[in-house]
């Protein structure tokens, strides 16, 4: 038995002694196998594949349209994931509803958007309709976060993390069924005016019209929620809010109130994401909010949750990897059909990069541990 | 009705010999064709005078694929209704004894089979099963649960290939619909010769329907001389694949054979048209995606595209189909065919019906015994029966539609729009003919 | 009344209407319209009545107001139960008058529920007018009972409450209940109508005395009194050992009925319980990871799956293939009980594999992860890179049965069986680790993640185990799976089974065995004997989880120490409000003792 010396010297206290396995830096040696492995299947991945020679030899053009691709779904979840980020930075709690919310205000704009291109009126004035869509998105997105936030989660805003967690899970399974007995299961057509059909070709890189307007959109949201957040008033309730709840109603912030706005505009970026989506996939449905929700949440914590660039990062590396990383890794080595293995190659990401920076790319670096 | 003539006669044979046996005192007749042996197993149902013989349904009519089970289920009530030689909206009668149909729904799925097939597999008076819908809902899990208990069941639309192949094909399980080995011949050959494409991907998402059709197809395909570049896989969630269609953009094939469900089908077929490289490329899908979903997400992009399926044209019963069936079916189901598989479950009920007539043993006190295994038997030995879609013949391994003509439409010219539209090629083959 | 009181009541009236034309336009009341409760009282009235009621009944209770606990007068809850009535039906009225009057066709193109069915239910299969009339008084005697039942007195209300509950339930079992009284003989007509299949009038009204009169009986005292021998026996001597032995026969008395359970209630119900048997070992598994260890596993279908697919290629699966059967490039064919401790190992190391990486992770992100697990596993199976050792889309097939000697557990009494010997296995095996130090690390962990590393914990160790023990669980319910239909394709293992195991442990109660049974035959069984309620199936899940978390999150046969974990902060608020029970010294509510 070991002993050790109290602070003041004057005493001995006796000490467990700590066994030669738990002595050695386990965490450190698991992290540097783990690295070396990553390496070596990652590295050689990537060299096999840009070594392809011949008929199976992938270009440059390839590997842009590849990117390109990415940044455009990489934007949609962008917009999603600020939504996310917002009411994690607030209540510290993931809305797993906040997919719902998006197709919420998907699917009601869509029996708006199919009356007007029957009657013409998306063609003929194809910026108002479109306006008139984002805002009936717009206002049924943000409802719904609006009656979530009343009656799911402000009862408990005070629970332990699990309850309001799985509050959440049960919100959107709700709401999801809701909508299929409301108005069927199947999915639905969007229409899209003419004057966004088609696709430009730059060279060999060619794009979807609605691309380019998506991620601007999703650029102009981060930057306007950013500043909204850092300059004005509201936004610095919001970020007192988020830093100690308690210390900023003490100071005379109103926090419900507070809490509202945060709900009102991820509800408000959902449904403008809501209406770009359903207008360049060309399709809505009950469930469609629940994939693009989980890869929006995973967008925002690769990015660093309650970070708003982070989110915005966050979406488009995700976006990025899931095109490009497939056929990246996997097509030297001949694995048959890398495309279906997206989600493999998705969440080892998001493991990886919570292993090595447990806040995501853009958070402080170390593990909260609160 | 020949056939029914001979039917008729057997039953009088049988019911004199079992009428002997049972004033003889003996309990059962000694083997032979004959008298109900109720003591091996699986048994024999008995149906008390007066009573109804009970047949169920396990169709998908719940869910995103109820055009297809409800399309179904109204071919089976149409049976039912001409028992008595008209459509006239009253039932007919099997030996006295009137139908009930007791419906369940198979969920087009293999939990929504297993769910289904409990209270028809538990019921001592259900005589036979008109189903499922969907092979998954079969494959293992009906096919077995009813072989298990001894309950012939027959299927109007499940065509995976390995519900009949050796090995896996269970004894009192049989289908009026075609097996995809022929569908995905039929679809090479008009690729291969029709079209004269010479390359080929196929794209299944995860259902073992349209991977029984994508390997079929690279099967007859690669026979002919064809070359499949590849063979890729989605999921069924997907909704954005133009990662995929640009890898397959690097080496363009001539067609994409996807013959998945919807709104994959439509997905894939309006992003081809963006993805630049496949401008020669053309999409074929099958039945899977034969629904107005294909139509409506597709949008202008669909136009030009094939579709596989039944061949509605082709029915050899086709003054019958055209001018008695379909009006009848109007009548009962409000609107025209939603789906394709009414007329197979029609003919599926009359086979079922049919061989109950055969096999039912009259008793003096006017119920009915039907003994399980002769009921299977009976139609196994279905043979030259002339039914809406054609001949069937039944083999032992379950398929009955051995000749079938697959027809492929050209969208927008598909059946489902218009039950008289016609197909751009068709083609009738035999189980023999295909790889 | 005052002029608040009556906005209360119109308010309450308003979320009366809402919630009835909700369950209109979702399609339930047309759906469950088929379903005969007693007489010819069908579900769907549940629903028309039950908001309304609902609504009254919260209205009428006793509030807070100006600082004390008042409850609302005769008349205030009687008018209050009036306008919410009035309210309600003027909603749904004006609803049935918007359909009528914008067409049908039209409103059912967009609500797909709306059917010619649903209004002539709604006008009790008279004319729209003057139906929709009829309707009023039925709707505002519903408020009016749900506003009365709060005056009764405490003694009156609960045997009420648990009567209609009792009669209820009775009626909701009727595919099971019925069946099982015939194997056994009992004469049940006059219980069950044969016409409606719901319970007859006569059956309800005896359903309704009987339960009555033994909840009235057994309200003041205490069920451990009554077996010690009468009032106040508790405390005496030899009552101790008294009420042990009740105990013990107790539980051999439930252990005779479990086992004799196919027998009693036939082969359907005996199937569908060894389908509640699967779930209620993901249920018991899931318990160890999120009701003990505190981690929440979102991604649970994993183990299943592992379960299933390792047992497949085990025992004997072959892979579906286009050409016929093939047989995985890996594969052996052991017997099924040889099988299962491979499993059950794998699984283990697979959650070690699982848990390594996320242990640093909070509660949310370790969601999200586990979330990815669960779906990575099912995209790996299905893959076509594995295709040639796990069948791809086709899948497997052909897994041998569970067998000992000839004796096979296929049909449905022996599967039944070997269900019940697997999850009796599971729950002692928790049950142990409850009560053990890792279960007691466990406590200190999830309470209090710091504290508990200061005094010593090795989380890391502990949480490792969490996951291997739970995983090991969930593969017994795959393998379970995987010889019950003897086929497998990756269709079966979505995030909805994750989801579902959740929402069972939710119900019953985090952290507690009996609860996790309950909540197992609750959120399966009964769909499995409700048919009309499998449509709704995953929508019930959802508001079952607000509910229960809003209102009762502790689930409802909840394990003690959870349920103070979860309401300390409120316990020690409300205490003040709370009546004086009668014998107690009202004590100074500080900290809790």
């Amino acid at each position: 038995m070991t002993t050790s010396e109290t602070a003041d010297g004057t005493g001995v206290v006796p000490s467990r002694e700590l066994g030669r396995l738990e002595q050695l830096p386990i965490r450190r040696i698991v992290l540097t196998i783990l690295t070396i492995g990553l390496v070596v299947i990652v590295g050689g991945g990537i060299l096999k594949t840009l070594t392809l020679s011949g008929a199976e030899h992938l270009g440059w053009a390839f590997w842009a349209n590849l990117v390109v691709i990415g940044l455009a779904l990489g934007a949609v979840y962008a917009l999603i994931a600020l939504g996310y980020t917002l009411v994690y930075g607030i209540l510290r709690m993931i809305n797993f509803a906040h997919g719902e919310v998006f197709m919420t205000g998907a699917f009601v704009s869509f029996f708006f958007a199919q009356a007007y291109a029957a009657s013409g009126f998306l063609n003929r004035s194809p910026w108002l309709s479109i306006a008139i869509l984002l805002v009936v998105s717009m206002a049924v997105s943000t409802g719904v976060a609006l009656l979530l936030e009343r009656i799911c989660y402000r009862p408990l805003r005070n629970a332990p993390r699990l309850v309001p967690l799985i509050t959440a899970i049960g919100a959107s399974l709700f709401l999801q069924n809701t909508f299929q007995g409301f108005f069927g299961a199947e999915p639905r057509g969007y229409p899209r005016p003419d004057v966004l059909s088609g696709t430009i070709s730059i060279g060999p890189v060619s794009f979807d019209k609605m691309d380019p307007v998506v991620f601007a959109t999703a650029l102009i949201g981060m930057f306007v929620l950013n500043r909204f957040v850092q300059r004005t008033k509201t936004g610095r309730a919001m970020r007192a809010v988020s830093e100690d709840r308690e210390i900023a109603s003490l100071m005379g912030i109103d926090v419900d109130r507070t809490v509202v706005v945060t709900f009102v505009l991820g509800g408000l970026l959902a449904g403008i994401a809501a209406v770009l989506y359903a207008m360049t996939f060309g399709q809505v449905s009950a469930t469609m909010g629940f994939l693009p929700g989980i890869a929006a949440f995973t967008a925002a914590v690769l990015g660093g949750i309650g970070s708003i660039p982070g989110a915005a990062l966050g979406g488009l590396v995700l976006g990025v990897s899931e095109s490009v990383g497939p056929y990246l890794l996997l097509s030297g080595v001949h694995v048959p059909s890398p495309f279906e293995l997206r989600a493999v190659i998705t969440f080892s990401i998001l493991v990886l990069v919570l292993i090595f920076r447990p806040g995501g790319i853009l958070g402080t670096g170390e593990a909260e541990k609160v | 009705m020949q056939q029914r003539t001979l039917a008729a006669m057997i039953g009088l044979v049988v019911t004199a010999m079992v009428g002997v046996a049972c004033s003889s005192g003996s309990s059962s007749a000694p083997g032979g064709g004959g008298a109900a042996d109720c003591n091996t197993p699986p048994g024999c149902v008995t149906v008390d005078a007066g009573a109804p013989i009970e047949i169920g349904t396990l169709l998908a009519t719940t869910g995103a694929t109820k055009n297809l089970g409800l399309d179904s289920l109204y071919g089976v009530e149409l049976a039912v209704d001409y028992l008595d030689g008209t459509f006239d909206g009253t039932d007919g009668q099997l030996d006295g004894h009137p139908i009930k149909l007791v419906n369940e729904t198979d969920g087009c799925s293999a939990d929504g089979g297993q769910k289904g097939e409990q209270p028809l597999g538990s019921d001592p008076q259900m005589v036979g099963v008109i189903g499922t819908s969907c092979s998954s809902a079969s494959l293992g899990v009906a096919d077995k649960f009813f072989s298990d208990k001894g309950i012939t069941i027959i299927s109007p639309s499940a065509t995976n290939p390995a519900l009949t192949s050796e090995g896996t094909h269970q004894p009192y399980w049989f289908r009026t619909a075609h097996n995809d080995r022929i569908q995905a011949a039929v679809a090479s050959d008009f690729a291969y010769q029709k079209q004269g494409w010479k390359t080929a991907v196929t794209i299944h998402d995860e259902s073992p329907y349209t991977q029984g059709l994508t390997d079929g197809f690279k099967a007859n395909f690669e026979a002919q001389g064809g070359q499949v570049l590849s063979e890729e896989a989605v999921n069924s969630g997907d909704t954005d694949f133009k990662a995929l269609l640009t890898k397959i953009a690097q080496n363009p094939p001539d067609v994409i054979y996807a013959p998945d469900f919807n709104p994959v089908c439509a997905l894939l077929v309006k992003q081809m048209a963006d993805t630049s490289g496949l401008e020669n490329t053309t999409y074929m899908g099958a039945d899977g995606c034969s629904d107005p979903t294909f139509l409506s997400i597709g949008g202008p992009a669909a136009n030009g595209s094939f579709l596989s399926g039944p061949d509605l044209t082709s029915f050899t019963g086709g003054d019958f189909y055209k001018n008695d069936f379909l009006p009848a079916y109007k009548q009962l189901a409000g609107s025209n065919p939603i789906s394709v598989f009414h007329a197979h479950a029609f003919d599926a009920m009359n086979i079922m019906m049919n061989a109950i007539k055969q096999v039912a043993v009259v008793n003096s006190d006017g119920s009915l015994t039907i003994q399980r295994s002769a009921l299977r038997d009976a139609v196994q030995n279905t043979n030259g029966y002339q039914g809406v879609i054609g001949t069937l013949t039944c083999t032992p391994l379950g398929d009955c539609a051995t000749s079938v003509t697959i027809g492929v439409y050209e969208v927008p010219n598909v059946g489902f729009k218009d039950p008289n539209a016609k197909p751009v090629f068709t083609e009738t083959k035999t189980l023999a003919d295909v790889q | 009344m005052n002029r608040a009181a009556f906005v209360r009541a119109v308010k309450g009236g308003l979320l009366g209407g809402v919630g009835v034309i909700y369950f209109a336009l979702v399609g339930m009341i047309e759906r469950l319209d088929t379903l005969s409760i007693v007489g010819s009282v069908e579900l769907s009235w549940l629903l028309i009545l039950g908001p309304p009621f609902i609504a009254a009944y919260v209205l009428a209770r006793p509030r807070v107001e100006a600082g004390e606990m008042r409850s609302a007068s005769a008349s205030r809850a009687l008018w209050s139960g009036g306008i919410v009535g009035l309210v309600s039906w003027g909603l749904v009225a004006i609803g049935v008058g918007l359909v009528q009057w914008i067409g049908i066709d039209t409103v059912r193109s967009v609500f797909r529920s709306v059917s010619p069915t649903l209004i002539q239910i709604l006008t009790l299969h008279h004319p729209v007018w003057p139906g929709i009339l009829y309707l009023a008084p039925i709707v505002v005697l519903g408020a009016l009972a749900g506003g009365a039942l709060p005056l009764l007195p405490r003694r009156v209300r609960r045997p009420i409450i648990t009567a209609s509950g009792v009669v209820l339930l009775l009626g909701l079992l009727q595919q099971l209940v019925p069946p099982a009284l015939d194997q056994l003989h009992i004469q049940r007509n006059w219980l069950y109508s044969n016409v409606t299949l719901g319970l007859s009038w006569i059956g309800a009204i005896v359903a309704f005395a009987v339960t009555f009169a033994i909840t009235w009986f057994l309200q003041d005292r205490s069920l451990r009194d009554l077996v010690a021998g009468g009032p106040g026996a508790r405390d005496r001597p030899g009552a101790e050992a008294r009420v042990r032995t009740v105990l013990l026969v107790g539980w051999l008395a439930l252990g005779a009925v479990l086992l004799a359970m196919p027998y009693l209630v036939g082969p359907v119900v005996a199937r569908d319980l060894g389908f509640v048997g699967i779930y209620l070992l993901l249920g018991l598994g899931l318990n160890i990871v999120v009701g003990y260890a505190g981690l929440l596993d979102l991604g649970y279908v994993a183990f299943f799956s592992v379960g299933a697919y390792t047992t497949a290629v085990l025992t004997g699966g072959q892979l579906n293939t286009y050409k016929g059967l093939a047989a995985p490039i890996l594969g052996a064919h052991l017997n099924f009980f040889l099988a299962i401790p491979i499993v059950v190992l794998v699984a283990a190391l697979i959650g070690v594999a699982i848990g390594a990486p996320v242990l640093r992770l909070r509660g949310d992100y370790l969601a999200i992860v586990t979330l990815g697990f669960g779906e990575i596993a099912r995209v790996i199976f299905g893959s076509t890179w594995a295709k040639n050792l796990f069948g791809g889309s086709a899948g497997m097939t052909h897994i041998t049965d569970a067998a000992i000697g000839g004796y096979s557990f296929r049909t449905e009494l022996h599967f039944y069986y070997l269900a019940l010997g697997f999850c009796a296995l599971a729950a002692f095996v928790s049950w142990r680790l409850q009560g053990s130090r890792i279960g007691r690390a466990w406590n200190a962990m999830r309470e209090d993640e710091q504290v508990a590393e200061a005094m010593g914990i090795s989380t890391i160790r502990y949480k490792l185990l969490a996951f291997a023990m739970g995983g090991a669980v969930g593969s017994l319910g795959g393998a379970l799976f995987a010889v019950s239909i003897g086929s497998l394709t990756i269709a079966s293992f979505t995030i909805f089974v994750s989801i579902t195991a959740l929402a069972i442990i939710i119900l019953g109660g985090m952290g507690s065995i009996p609860g996790v049974v309950v909540g197992a035959l609750i959120l399966i069984g009964l769909p499995g004997v409700l048919t009309p309620l499998q449509d709704y199936q995953l929508l019930i899940y959802g508001a079952v989880l607000i509910v229960i978390m809003i209102l009762r999150p502790q689930g409802l046969v909840p394990n003690v120490r959870r349920s103070r974990e979860l309401h300390e902060e409120e316990v020690q608020q409300d205490a003040w409000m709370r009546p004086v029970e009668e014998g107690e010294v009202p004590v100074a509510r500080g900290i809790e003792a």
